[in-house]
């Protein structure tokens, strides 16, 4: 027990603590894992005592990772190489070269463990290609890495995709419990790293006025939208085999449904939070063929430039038949939700980058001012901006000022950039303190991934048994997806124009 | 503007600020930014931060609140003073009332302050017998006199009735945490109870022996521990810290940036080099900003000013 801890005013910090960063020389650890890392060294949220152990194919060498490390400082955090945090963290650098599939990789890792610090924790991050995983999994238990009789702990990060199906999520659980219990594994999704995320379970369960409205009695509906400008980048190689439904639906949004669905859990514990979720998961019904439509674009504008067609992407198949949009209309089978419609769409080359939770309320049961106001009444909105402008905000009616009654409706907006000041962390900067902290709370369970897999799977045979030349299409840069509008407007309800 | 006492002349605290008689800054408020023609950007609003102390103490204040006016906060400057008219000026979501006799103090608080959302009493001098009304007004106490010695030794009183603290203390944070994070390795706790010395080398002595204070009411100190305060010519309030015993030593030293702290712990058994982490952002608007976004009772300071107050 740490004698000084009591009334600290920064947040705890992990005890000892080594990172292994399998895929160290790869973009996720570049861009995101070591900028994140810099920004917890500057701001003392990692221990004392503690290092970074980088392994990839490359032969760096560990100065060779070190200047990786700053390169990507350099790049991605606009950090320059005078930085003395950056140099001092550098020195806790090391760097094991070569190929995952070799034991003696392995070997050679638990020597280094042992030369930096064997009584410490050790949080192992698989920051590689999701085929990769079963072999790094199974070598770090075969070289006894995934215990420890000492003092200190094992953990382990997994980056999305978890599994391509539900089948292979099974056997990718298998495999992983077979050397870690499910305490030790932490399932990352990034999304659930966002301020906004967090603050929805705030917002719902430490205000005593949301939670009475947050039912099928006053809500008409919910919409949830992650929306994204980028065509596939670098990424083809995986989206041509993933897809939206894969690359999106399974995780993220999921992860959203489940947070904006969930009974109140009985404490804010990993548990409690991941019992409740998993209760509104497994309350969604199994999607019928028209409640999911998808499309792939075709070529457009975004952002003033022209963009070309998926099939013209670079390695894209010429006759892909991915989906880069998707939509969908769930159904909670809940005392809370029945009748209540969820629609999640997402997609890629949209107008906007935005992803948002809005729930739509229903509107007064009587229409009082139908006759001396020309303007219809809208609906209620509560709108939850998960990014790039995270907060919430809540439209309502108010008098147009003048001396006839006419309704107006308006925007009440709260935002983090505005109202607290200071800098929201990163996700990953959130996710990696978590995990070396040992709480779970914003990780996935194994029984949720199983799950959603689950609920998606079947949709993938449908489409496999389809087997189409061509998908719908959507023009990149506009909203309109006619299969998708089709969707939602056959219920009376429209997508919001965002 | 013309002080009426001294007949000195002197800046007034927000000089771009709209002159309005005391009884009309609720309207001036609520006009803000319409009058010229602008519309004032809708925001959360947060909390109101109330500072008091004498002029030349609040001109360096007023510019920090008024950053945080752009995050939500309504802040309210008061200067001490004998003023039968005290001079009003209104700027957004600042209000500045000058030379206010301090048996007005309280009421111009209660009068001024947003309801429902904490208050928060930034004192930077004064006479110490105001701050009892203004803890029953606020919901936290931030301390900042030149010198603490009268307001430290009413912390205990002060705390009973509302969350108080200070910015010296405030500034100690990373020092604090980075000494802490020695104490997460077995083998420094083990060592612990063999340090017989504390050297703390800075500017300020009483920023020196509030750590002193904090160490020694933590860790239980009885007497075993030399504890020497340096002040020097140092530009920096705390320049370096060592807690050791001649052969072992944890060590905090301000980097040649002066942005960073140098760490290092040398003790039985553990060498573990040093590392360097930011000091964090130490001007007055970041500093003051962090204590608006704390709310409990700070019992760690509470213990730390009573023992800061047996350090020579």
């Amino acid at each position: 027990m740490n004698p000084l801890q009591d009334g600290l005013r920064l947040e705890p910090t992990p005890g000892p603590a080594i990172l292994v960063i399998f895929g160290a020389s790869g973009d996720l650890t570049r861009r995101k894992l070591l900028p994140a890392l810099y920004r917890l060294s500057r701001d003392q949220r990692l221990p004392a005592r503690f290092s970074i152990v980088g392994v990839a194919r490359e032969e760096f060498g560990d100065q060779g990772f070190r200047d990786e490390f700053l390169e990507s400082l350099r790049e991605f955090a606009g950090v320059t190489h005078e930085d003395e945090v950056a140099h001092s963290l550098c020195e806790r650098l090391h760097y094991i070269g070569g190929d995952f599939q070799n034991p003696a990789i392995y070997q050679q890792l638990a020597a280094q463990i042992q030369t930096i610090d064997a009584t410490g924790g050790v949080l192992f991050y698989l920051a590689i290609p999701p085929g990769a995983y079963p072999n790094v999994i199974e070598q770090l238990g075969a070289a006894g890495l995934a215990t420890t009789t000492g003092p200190g702990w094992r953990r382990i990060i997994i980056e999305k995709p978890f599994g391509t199906d539900l089948r292979t999520a099974r056997e990718l659980n298998g495999i992983v419990h077979q050397h870690f219990a499910e305490e030790q594994v932490f399932r990352i999704d990034h999304y659930l790293g966002k301020e906004t995320v967090q603050n929805l379970m705030v917002f719902r369960f430490a205000n005593g006025m949301f939670e009475p409205v947050w039912n099928r009695r006053y809500i008409d509906h919910v919409q949830i939208t992650a929306a994204e400008t980028v065509g596939v980048e670098r990424r083809a190689a995986y989206y041509e085999g993933a897809g939206a439904l894969r690359d999106m639906v399974q995780n993220h949004l999921m992860q959203l449904l489940s947070l904006v669905a969930m009974e109140p859990p009985i404490a804010f514990t990993a548990e409690s939070v991941r019992d409740r979720k998993m209760d509104a998961l497994l309350s969604v019904q199994p999607l019928a063929g028209e409640h999911v439509v998808r499309a792939q674009y075709r070529g457009g504008w975004v952002a003033g430039a022209e963009v070309p067609a998926y099939r013209q992407e670079p390695s894209v198949a010429a006759a892909s038949t991915t989906e880069t949009f998707v939509a969908l209309r769930l159904q909670l089978d809940s005392w809370r939700w029945a009748g209540v419609p969820f629609f999640l769409r997402t997609g890629k080359r949209l107008p906007k980058r935005t992803t948002e939770i809005a729930i739509q309320f229903r509107r007064p049961p009587l229409q009082i001012f139908k006759r001396v106001s020309r303007s219809s009444v809208a609906p209620n909105l509560l709108i939850i901006n998960v990014q790039p402008d995270e907060g919430i905000s809540v439209r309502f009616e108010a008098k147009l000022p003048g001396t006839r009654m006419q309704l107006a409706p308006v925007m009440m907006n709260f935002r983090y950039g505005t109202a607290f000041g200071g800098s929201v962390p990163e996700a990953y900067e959130t996710l990696l303190l978590d995990a070396m902290l040992g709480d779970p709370t914003l990780f996935a369970r194994h029984d949720f991934v199983e799950s959603s897999w689950a609920l998606i799977t079947p949709i993938h045979e449908r489409w496999g048994a389809e087997a189409r030349a061509t998908l719908p299409d959507y023009e990149a840069g506009e909203w309109r997806c006619d299969e998708s509008d089709a969707l939602i407007e056959r219920e009376g309800r429209r997508w919001r124009t965002l | 503007m013309e002080n009426v006492v001294s007949g000195s002349s002197r800046e007034a605290l927000l000089p771009l600020g709209k002159e309005v008689p005391f009884a009309d800054i609720e309207l001036a408020l609520g006009r803000s930014g319409l009058d010229d023609g602008k519309r004032a950007p809708g925001r959360a609003l947060t909390a109101t931060i109330v500072v008091v102390g004498p002029h030349a103490r609040l001109a360096e204040a007023a510019q920090s609140v008024e950053q945080l006016t752009d995050v939500g906060v309504r802040a309210i400057l008061i200067s001490n003073g004998d003023n039968p008219s005290p001079s009003v000026r209104v700027l957004d979501h600042a209000v500045a009332i000058e030379e206010l006799r301090p048996e007005y103090l309280n009421n111009a608080v209660a009068a001024l302050r947003l309801s429902s959302l904490p208050t928060v009493v930034w004192w930077r001098g004064g006479n110490p017998e105001m701050l009892d009304g203004l803890a029953e007004l606020s919901d936290r106490l931030v301390l900042d006199a030149e010198d603490p010695a009268d307001v430290w030794s009413r912390v205990n009183a002060l705390s009973e009735r509302t969350a108080t603290s200070d910015l010296r203390w405030a500034r100690l944070t990373r020092w604090r945490a980075l000494m802490t994070q020695f104490f997460d390795i077995p083998e420094v706790r083990d060592s612990a109870g063999g340090f017989t010395r504390l050297t703390i080398d800075g500017a300020d002595s009483h920023a020196a022996r509030l750590y002193a204070g904090w160490l020694s009411s933590s860790l239980g100190w009885t007497g075993g521990v030399a504890i020497d305060v340096r002040p020097g010519a140092w530009t920096a309030a705390v320049q370096r810290i060592e807690l050791g015993n001649g052969d072992h030593a944890l060590t905090l030293a301000l980097g040649p940036s002066g942005r960073c702290i140098q760490a290092s712990a040398h003790v039985q058994g553990y060498d573990g080099g040093s590392r360097v982490v930011s000091l964090g952002d130490q001007c007055l608007t970041t500093v003051i900003g962090g204590e608006l976004r704390i709310r409990s009772r700070d019992q760690a300071f509470e213990r730390a000013v009573a023992a800061a107050q047996g350090v020579a």
